[in-house]
C-alpha cells in the first residue's frame, strides 16, 4: 500500500478511537455539541458491575447478574461490590480505584453503578478519564450517578444511560410488573443500538408542541449541588429532564430558582419533569400551597418551548433507560406524547 | 470598597418585615419592645402576622412590595427580618435597589436572609448584618450577649467575639472580608448572581437540620466551584439537629467537614458561636475582620 492511501484509510479510524481529538475543533466543544456515542454491545460483551456510591451486597446484585446474562453479556463484578464503609461501597480510595479499573479496562464495554446512595461527588474528581476518552463505554445509572453523567457529558462530551441500577432488578421475575420488566428491558434495547422511544401519557399542565434537542439532565439535587463546579451541565438548546425524591415542595422550589437563575431554565429546547417524591409539609400550617406543576410553571411561564409533566424517570417502577448527551424529539399534544432518540 | 450603612442612633426607625416564611405578630412581641427599650423606633410592616394561610407570610407580591417600600423609605434606618424559612430567592432579581445603593441601610437576619447579604455583597457591594431575628428575644433571652451584640452591631460598637478551642481548629492568624451564612443557601446561591466570590475573604458557614451526607455533599460544592482553595480563613459555626441515614454516615459533622478541609493552610476554627441556636452572634458580612485561631481560643475581631 501506497503511503498516502494507507494515511486516508487510519484516518477515519484515528477519529473515531480518539474523539479528544475533536476537541480542537470548535463545532465539537463536550456538554455542548451532541456527545459521542460508545459503541453498543454485541453479545459475548462485558459489563462490570461497580459501587462509586452506596454500600450493597453480593446477594442484591445476584437478581442483575442473571439478567444481564440472559441478555447474552457477560459481567464483571468489581472489588466494591460487597465493600462497606458505612453508608459507601468502600472507601473513596476503593471506590475510585474500582471505578478507574473499569473505565480503563479495554474489555468492560459498559459499567452498571450498582446502586446510587451518596458518594460518587467525593471521588470524581480523582478519577482519570484518559484511557476512558479514547475507549468511550456507557455508564449506566441514575440518581447519586447523575454526578457522572453530567460530568461524562460536560467535560469529555460522551453519552451515557441514565436508568435503573442492579438495585431494581427484581428477585423473583415471576412476580415483577410488567413496567418493571419493560424499564429493565429499556436499558437492554439502549445498550443493543435500538433506537428508543419513549410513550408520554397526556398532562393537562403540559405545555404542548414538538422539539428536538440532546438530551441531558437528572436527579434534581444532584444537579443543584454541580451548579458552580466544573460538572455543570450546559442546557442551551437541549431537553433537560429532571426528576427527585423526599423532597419538601419548599426544597423543590428553591431548586428551580436554582436552575432559572443559574440561567440553565432560559434556552431549553424542552423541559421534562419526571417523577417527584414529595416529602409531605410537616404541619398543616407549613403547608406549601403551590402543587409541583404549579412550581415549575411559574418559572418557565416566559418561554414557549415544550414541557411535559409525570415522564417515565425517576426513583420509581416506571423509570426507563434515557440515553444522555443523544439528540431526541419531544412531541406533546392533548391526545398523545412521544420522546423519540433521532440521532 | 465595601460600604457600611450608618449606624443607628436614639430615635431612628427600625423596619421589621418577613421575606419568607410566615411568624405570628405575638412572636416578634418581645423583639419589638426590646428594640424600644434600646431608644428605637419600630416600624412593623404586614408581612409580620400577616393573613396568609400558607408557608409564606404572604404572597410573593406582598413580600415584594413591602421589603421595597422599606428600603427606599427615607424614614427607615435598618430592616430586621422577623424569620428565615424560605423565600427570598423567589423575590430577589425583582428587588430594585437602586434608592437602597444610594442611601444604605443595614439589613439584619440570617439562614433564608443569607440570600439578601450574598446579594448585597456580590451586586452592591453594601455590608450587612447576619444575626438574630425577632424570635431569638423570647423567653427572657432579649437580654443574652448574642442579642447585646446585634445591639453593639447596629450602635457602631467594634464587634469583637472570643470563643473556645476545638481539637479540629488550625492555628493562625489572617484578615479579610468576612462572608458567608448558611449552607444551604450558599451552595443554593452557587452559579446565580447572588454568588460569592470568597477569593481572600474569611468565610463562615453554620446550617441546621441536615442530612451528614448532604453536609458532605454541599461542602464538596463549595470546593469544587472554587471556594475553600484561596479562602483567607474558614468559620464553622453551629450544625446543629443533624441526621443521619439509616445506613450511618460514620462521621460526625465535624469530622465529615474537617476531612474536607484539613488540606488547606489558612486558620480555621470550629464551633464558632453563629448557628440556628441561641449562640449566634451578629457579624457584619463584607466588613474586614481579623481571625485569630491559637491552642487556647479564637479570637475574631472587626477591624
Amino acid at each position: 500500500m501506497k503511503r498516502k492511501q494507507f494515511i486516508s484509510s487510519i484516518l477515519p479510524a484515528a477519529f473515531v478511537l480518539q474523539p479528544s481529538v475533536l476537541l480542537g475543533n470548535n463545532h465539537h466543544i463536550p456538554g455542548e455539541a451532541e456527545a459521542i456515542k460508545p459503541g453498543y454491545l454485541k453479545k459475548g460483551d462485558t459489563i462490570g458491575i461497580t459501587c462509586p456510591a452506596g454500600f450493597i451486597t453480593m446477594e442484591d446484585i445476584q437478581p442483575a447478574i442473571a439478567k444481564i446474562k440472559e441478555w447474552g453479556f457477560e459481567v464483571t463484578i468489581g472489588d466494591t461490590v460487597g465493600k462497606k464503609d458505612f453508608t459507601f461501597g468502600g472507601t473513596d480510595e476503593e471506590r475510585k480505584k474500582d471505578l478507574q479499573q473499569m473505565l480503563d479496562d479495554k474489555n468492560i464495554k459498559a459499567i452498571m453503578c450498582a446502586r446510587g446512595g451518596y458518594g460518587a461527588v467525593r471521588i470524581i474528581d480523582e478519577i482519570d478519564f484518559t484511557k476512558f476518552t479514547k475507549n468511550p463505554k456507557w455508564v449506566i445509572g441514575f440518581s447519586d450517578v447523575t454526578v457522572l453523567h453530567n460530568h461524562i457529558n460536560r467535560n469529555f462530551g460522551i453519552a451515557s444511560i441514565h436508568s435503573k441500577m442492579c438495585n431494581s432488578f427484581p428477585y423473583d421475575w415471576g412476580k415483577a410488573e410488567p413496567i418493571q420488566i419493560e424499564t429493565i428491558e429499556s436499558i437492554r434495547q439502549c445498550l443493543s443500538g435500538e433506537k428508543m422511544s419513549y410513550h408520554i401519557v397526556p398532562n393537562n399542565n403540559n405545555k404542548n408542541g414538538e422539539a428536538s434537542g440532546i438530551l441531558v439532565g437528572g436527579n434534581l439535587k444532584t444537579i443543584e449541588t454541580l451548579a458552580g463546579s466544573k460538572s455543570d451541565l450546559i442546557t442551551k438548546n437541549k431537553i433537560l429532564f429532571v426528576e427527585d425524591t423526599g423532597e419538601y415542595l419548599y426544597s423543590i422550589d428553591r431548586m428551580f430558582w436554582n436552575l432559572k437563575r443559574t440561567g440553565k431554565l432560559d434556552n431549553l429546547a424542552a423541559l421534562i419533569i419526571g417523577g417527584f417524591k414529595i416529602k409531605k409539609d410537616d404541619t398543616e400550617a407549613e403547608a406549601f400551597g403551590k402543587t409541583l406543576e404549579a412550581i415549575v410553571l411559574e418559572k418557565i411561564k416566559e418561554f414557549s418551548y415544550p414541557v411535559c409533566f409525570d415522564f417515565p424517570v425517576g426513583h420509581q417502577k416506571n423509570n426507563f433507560a434515557l440515553k444522555c448527551g443523544v439528540k431526541h424529539q419531544l412531541t406533546l399534544s392533548s391526545t398523545n406524547g412521544l420522546l423519540k432518540e433521532i440521532s | 470598597m465595601i460600604k457600611q450603612p450608618p449606624f443607628l442612633k436614639k430615635g431612628n426607625t427600625v423596619a421589621i418585615t418577613c421575606p419568607a416564611g410566615y411568624m405570628a405578630k405575638d412572636k416578634a412581641q418581645a423583639c419589638i419592645e426590646t428594640l424600644q427599650q434600646w431608644g428605637l423606633e419600630v416600624m412593623v410592616g404586614k408581612t409580620l402576622g400577616s393573613s396568609s394561610d400558607n408557608y409564606f407570610s404572604g404572597t410573593d407580591e406582598e413580600r415584594l412590595n413591602e421589603l421595597q417600600a422599606m428600603l427606599d423609605s427615607e424614614n427607615i434606618q435598618a430592616i430586621l427580618c422577623g424569620r428565615g424559612g424560605y423565600g427570598v430567592s423567589r423575590i430577589i432579581d425583582r428587588l430594585d435597589f437602586t434608592k437602597f445603593k444610594k442611601k444604605p441601610k443595614w439589613i439584619i437576619g440570617y439562614s433564608d436572609i443569607t440570600a439578601l447579604h450574598s446579594h448585597l455583597h456580590t451586586n452592591l457591594k453594601i455590608a450587612s448584618l447576619h444575626s438574630p431575628m425577632a424570635a431569638a428575644f423570647n423567653d427572657g433571652e432579649n437580654k443574652n450577649e448574642f442579642i447585646t451584640s446585634l445591639k453593639n452591631a447596629i450602635t457602631g460598637k467594634k464587634l469583637k467575639y472570643k470563643c473556645a478551642a476545638h481539637p479540629f481548629n488550625k492555628k493562625g492568624a489572617a484578615s479579610g472580608e468576612l462572608v458567608g451564612g448558611n449552607l444551604s443557601l450558599l451552595c443554593h446561591l452557587t452559579g446565580t448572581k447572588s454568588d460569592i466570590n470568597t477569593k481572600n475573604k474569611i468565610l463562615f458557614i453554620e446550617d441546621i437540620g441536615e442530612y451528614i451526607y448532604s453536609i458532605d455533599r454541599m461542602l464538596l460544592q463549595l470546593k469544587r466551584s472554587g471556594k475553600l482553595d484561596k479562602l483567607a480563613g474558614l468559620i464553622i459555626g453551629g450544625f446543629t439537629d443533624m441526621k443521619d441515614t439509616e445506613r450511618p454516615f460514620g462521621k460526625t459533622v465535624y469530622e465529615a467537614i474537617n476531612d474536607l478541609v484539613k488540606e488547606y493552610n489558612y486558620p480555621t476554627c470550629f464551633n464558632f458561636p453563629v448557628s440556628h441556636s441561641k449562640e449566634n452572634y451578629a457579624l457584619k458580612v463584607g466588613v474586614n475582620h481579623q481571625l485569630k485561631v491559637t491552642s487556647k481560643s479564637v479570637l475574631l475581631s472587626e477591624i
